[in-house]
């Protein structure tokens, strides 16, 4: 008799310490997350590059965009002006805290969009050309170590903190030295796995650092996927009025 | 009755001349009946496709906000919602209730996004009934809760077959997103002569996608018995279903029409919105949707008027004209009458009745000509894009002409006719009689 109630006060007391174990474990991952949020930011300076997609459709085939952005992670604003193919040159994306505004030069009109949307059906989301937010918007389910290539890893499962954040569910594979994100997938509310995005080429510029090579998979759809590769990189101060839809119109004209 | 026998051998003398004046006023009369004809024709059908695309005369949707501020629309089981539907069954033919939603439907590498309408397939035997099964079974939808029905060209865009799985991709009700598989049951005829084509699955299970309870839904429709009186049947709903403090709402139409890029609904007002708690219903009516249609379809009525009233205006100076020909024609036939003792105001109604007969005629043949065209165009099935069946019935333009348009067209050209023949009328009663008979034409 004593000796079950030995047993079951070990177990009841092992019980009580595998969460606080977890949580421990659980709150560095956290702490993680916020290092990844943090890195990906321009604090202080203004970024500018040169973005080129290569988008692959087994039904619409090849296609080739260049994209110039613009960039202030001050007050959340980013301008993308697209200028290759010329058939979509001059579109405009401009990001104005949280209302994104689509530019049409061919109507002359903005019409409003969101961070959600795909960028040019390609797999690159709106959302994808700021910095990152995977601490605000997820929490940790649980994580295990793995490698991935010769990269030691961090493989963390995340949940969304609320049903308004686009994707319910992520895993993200982070280099267990250096806090980056070296892939990353997204799930469906029913868990079905929507898009990876394989990030393999990092470039530090200025405090931040940021993949300039990334390859996004749509996992939904046979063969269709985007590469992402940055060029012309720069942390020089942009002028004010870049992000502005007086400026998206004037360079239109 | 003397004068209009005059009259009537006057225009029976000369045949040629009276043919190519009753010929233009007969074309003016046919442009306009056709144009009047047409609309009405339009508009019924796109009432009547409206109506079948939409599922219903009357439709009620509800909102509400959700604990993070967000209006999402759905409505829940509501003791209100079916007292009233339990008071007024005797004016509704059927109601469905239905959730919807604009996925990708994926199979392989191909993708299409289209309309999905969840249903709940046990209580709408009538949409069953109405679909025309191409390929596989609707056995399956009532088994299968993932079963999905297709129609064809959507079955034939991605490449599947009966029995195998696409993939859902939408979002739910909150913005996320979210995948489903669904088991292809049968293909069916599409049904984009009614504007609108839309495949089917189980209302539980697109629910279930789109984070809705098994047991609610997003529109009610209704079709009611006698659409006279859809408006007083909207009003008993908009009424009965409002929250207490809740103001009615001044329903705006949700379809917009544009002419020449004008669009024809009036500037939609800055919505200002004050959060509410519970669920707040709009009711809506065929009528209103309908309302920017037949305001472009007067628009076009209008432009047609304008036209008829132009040709008039060209035929009434060829009217004078030849009627200032026949008074020089028959100066000593009218000098010879009044000679024998007719009076000025006989020798003006002969006048007066040629142009009435004449009219009258022109307006015979164009209704004939018109009611011919309409007979040969209505009869002709058109396969024309998907997009314009929405103003066609099976296929075939109809022609709809109300009766008070066609008393207007009538009395028009009688006018017209009579206004044209006026001034050589009177010149013609005023010609003296000696002066008459002594004229060498």
């Amino acid at each position: 008799m004593k000796k079950a109630l030995l047993i079951i006060t070990a177990a009841l007391l092992l019980l009580c310490l595998v969460p606080a174990v977890q949580a421990e474990d659980l709150s560095h991952i956290r702490a993680i997350l916020e290092k990844i949020d943090a890195q990906s930011r321009f604090e202080g300076t203004d970024f500018s590059a040169v973005l080129t997609l290569i988008v692959e459709d087994p039904e619409e085939g090849i296609e080739k965009l260049v994209v110039r952005q613009f960039r202030r992670d001050d007050g959340e604003r980013y301008l993308l002006l697209i200028q290759e193919p010329v058939t979509q040159k001059g579109q405009g994306y401009l990001l104005e805290g949280d209302n994104l505004w689509f530019y049409d030069p061919s109507s002359r009109q903005f019409a409003h969009t969101s961070l959600k949307e795909t960028f040019q059906d390609s797999d690159v989301r709106n959302a994808d050309f700021g910095s990152s937010s995977y601490a605000s918007s997820y929490e940790v389910e649980g994580y295990f170590d793995g490698m991935l290539g010769n990269f030691e890893v961090y493989i963390i499962d995340l949940k969304a903190v609320d049903d308004t954040v686009p994707f319910p569910y992520a895993t993200i594979w982070v280099t267990k030295d250096t806090n980056l994100v070296l892939k990353a997938e997204e799930y469906s509310l029913t868990r079905r796995l929507m898009r990876s995005a394989l990030f393999p080429k990092y470039a530090k510029v200025g405090e931040a650092i940021i993949p300039v090579q990334m390859v996004f998979l749509d996992e939904l759809v046979e063969g269709k996927k985007t590469q992402v590769s940055l060029s012309e990189i720069s942390v020089a101060e942009i002028p004010d009025h870049v992000f502005t839809k007086a400026y998206i119109e004037r360079v239109n004209r | 009755m003397f004068t209009l026998k005059v009259a009537f051998r006057n225009i029976s003398r000369q045949r040629k001349r009276s043919f190519l004046l009753a010929g233009a006023i007969a074309f003016g009369m046919l442009v306009i009946t056709i144009i009047n004809a047409l609309t009405g024709g339009l508009v019924g059908n796109i009432r009547e496709n409206f109506s079948h695309a939409l599922g219903g005369h009357v439709f009620i949707t509800g909102r509400e906000f959700n604990e993070r501020g967000q209006v999402i629309t759905k409505i829940r089981p509501d003791e209100r919602l079916d007292q009233l539907l339990e008071e007024n069954a005797d004016r509704i033919q059927a109601f469905t209730k239905r959730s919807q939603a604009l996925p990708s439907l994926i199979f392989g590498s191909k993708q299409t996004m289209h309309l999905v309408y969840g249903v709940d397939f046990h209580e709408e035997d009538k949409l069953l009934g109405s679909l025309v099964v191409t390929q596989g079974s609707l056995d399956q939808v009532l088994q299968a809760e993932n079963a999905v029905i297709l129609p064809l060209p959507a079955a034939e865009r991605l490449g599947v077959e009966v029995g195998e799985t696409i993939l859902i991709k939408l979002e739910t009700l909150t913005g996320q997103h979210n995948v489903g598989e669904l088991v292809v049951a049968a293909f069916v005829e599409d049904q984009e002569q009614f504007g609108l084509s839309a495949a089917y699955v189980s209302r539980a299970y697109l629910n279930s996608l789109l984070g809705l309870g098994p047991h609610e839904y997003q529109m009610l429709n209704m079709f009611v018995t006698d659409l006279d009186v859809v408006e007083e049947f909207t009003r008993t709903f908009r009424e009965g279903l409002l929250m207490p403090g809740e103001e009615q709402e001044e329903e705006e139409p949700n379809v917009t029409v544009s002419v020449g890029g004008v669009p024809l609904e009036p500037v939609p007002r800055q919505e200002r919105i004050t959060r509410w708690e519970g669920t707040r219903y709009r009711v809506m009516n065929i009528n209103q949707i309908m309302e920017p249609v037949e305001l472009a379809v007067g628009v076009l009525n209008r432009v047609g008027l304008v036209i008829f009233i132009i040709l008039l205006l060209v035929t009434m100076v060829g009217i004078t004209n030849t009627f200032r020909m026949i008074l020089l024609e028959r100066t000593r036939e009218i000098g010879t009458m009044r000679a024998f003792g007719m009076h000025k105001s006989q020798v003006q109604q002969i006048f007066l009745w040629e142009a009435v007969l004449l009219g009258l005629v022109g307006c015979a043949a164009g209704l004939a000509l018109s009611g011919l065209t309409i007979l040969v165009v209505g009869n002709w099935p058109l396969n024309v894009d998907p997009s314009l069946q929405f103003f066609l019935q099976q296929g075939r333009i109809t022609f709809r002409l109300s009766l008070n348009d066609l008393i207007l067209n009538l009395v028009l050209v009688v006018l017209t006719s009579l206004l044209a023949a006026y001034w050589p009328a009177r010149a013609a009663a005023r010609l003296s009689p000696i002066k008459a008979l002594s004229s060498h034409t």
